[in-house]
């Protein structure tokens, strides 16, 4: 069972979208369609993102807003610049030099589920064996392995999924 | 799975590097809309591991407080997501993308799967390409990885 709360028409897609890093100090917004989206599995994303399969979708870079603060940026080789918050360090972006688009973190959008069809792999001379997999293991629900105690404790510091005219 | 220890990792530009001593403990995946913003992407893949056994052998990372029981280490000089532990724990995970070889330890399990985006099942059915067939070769040429290697 997924949460619907992230959910919108069809028709919503190409309308603006919002988006920012974990703390709120980088936001930005993106107008009008969104170009292709998919996963890369390349050992420069891993590394970047901690992570696997870094899902990205591609933006023209005239239809981004940065509308709170800016993105710290590491040049992970000669011919690529990579955006982060300097601030929380959630991975916002990587762009090609000369490319007129972004390549956006999904996860960074406040409604990743906006992005419509994931359509591609790349990278995947570096793909990790149980990739294909992982939505067969086993799973829980936050509320099902976080103590009674400690969800009373827990309190979000996380931006909340839209923008805000303060923050914090 | 939790393969032989010391395991060695660090961020992408190499200013924070890690070594684990112990052993690795609950290789997993996380789908929590925490965890996606943190991280930026569908989900986290992390293990753990007692914080004693866990050294910062180059650099220290930064941290925010995503919560009021629990910080995520980062670099801040390229951003790379490196770590999550809660506050009363003695437990610290540590993002396996950050791995010099994350192949040392396999997700077996998901949690926060309330948030889990519905694409994600069929995210590995998708028709796949290799980098050197994505990039164009002049631009391959000119491509000189400023990524710290794998390894101290």
């Amino acid at each position: 069972m997924v949460n619907n709360r992230f959910m919108v028409a069809d028709n919503e897609r190409f309308k603006t979208l919002s988006g920012g890093c974990q703390c709120g100090a980088v936001r930005f917004r993106i107008y009008g369609e969104l170009e292709k989206a998919g996963i890369c599995h390349c050992r420069m994303c891993q590394k970047a993102f901690g992570n696997f399969g870094v899902a990205l979708v591609s933006v023209a870079a005239a239809q981004v807003e940065w509308t709170r603060g800016a993105a710290a940026v590491f040049r992970s080789s000669s011919i690529v610049a990579r955006g982060f918050c300097a601030a929380c360090g959630t991975p916002l972006f990587m762009r090609e030099d000369g490319d007129p688009h972004y390549e956006i973190a999904i996860g960074s959008l406040d409604n990743p589920n906006a992005i419509g069809a994931m359509t591609e792999q790349s990278g995947i001379e570096s793909k990790v064996a149980w990739f294909d997999a992982m939505a067969t293991l086993p799973t829980q629900r936050t509320s099902d392995y976080r103590t009674a105690g400690e969800l009373q404790r827990l309190k979000s510091l996380q931006h909340p999924d839209h923008d805000t005219e303060h923050w914090p | 799975m939790t393969g032989k220890t010391p395991v060695t990792g660090g961020c992408q530009c190499g200013a924070v590097r890690y070594v684990i001593s112990g052993a690795l403990e609950n290789p997993h995946i996380c789908h929590c809309r925490m965890c996606q913003k943190a991280f930026g992407n569908y989900f986290a893949a992390l293990v753990g591991t007692k914080k004693v056994d866990l050294k910062w052998s180059k650099g220290e990372p930064g941290f925010f407080r995503s919560s009021s029981i629990a910080a995520r280490g980062f670099c801040r000089d390229c951003g790379t997501p490196l770590s999550i532990a809660d506050d009363d724990s003695d437990k610290i995970a540590v993002a396996i993308g950050s791995l010099d070889h994350p192949e040392v330890t396999m997700p077996a399990h998901q949690y926060g799967i309330e948030s889990r985006m519905p694409a994600f099942e069929r995210l590995h059915e998708l028709p796949g390409t290799r980098t050197e067939d994505d990039i164009p070769a002049e631009m391959l040429a000119k491509l000189k990885s400023r990524q710290h290697p794998d390894g101290d």
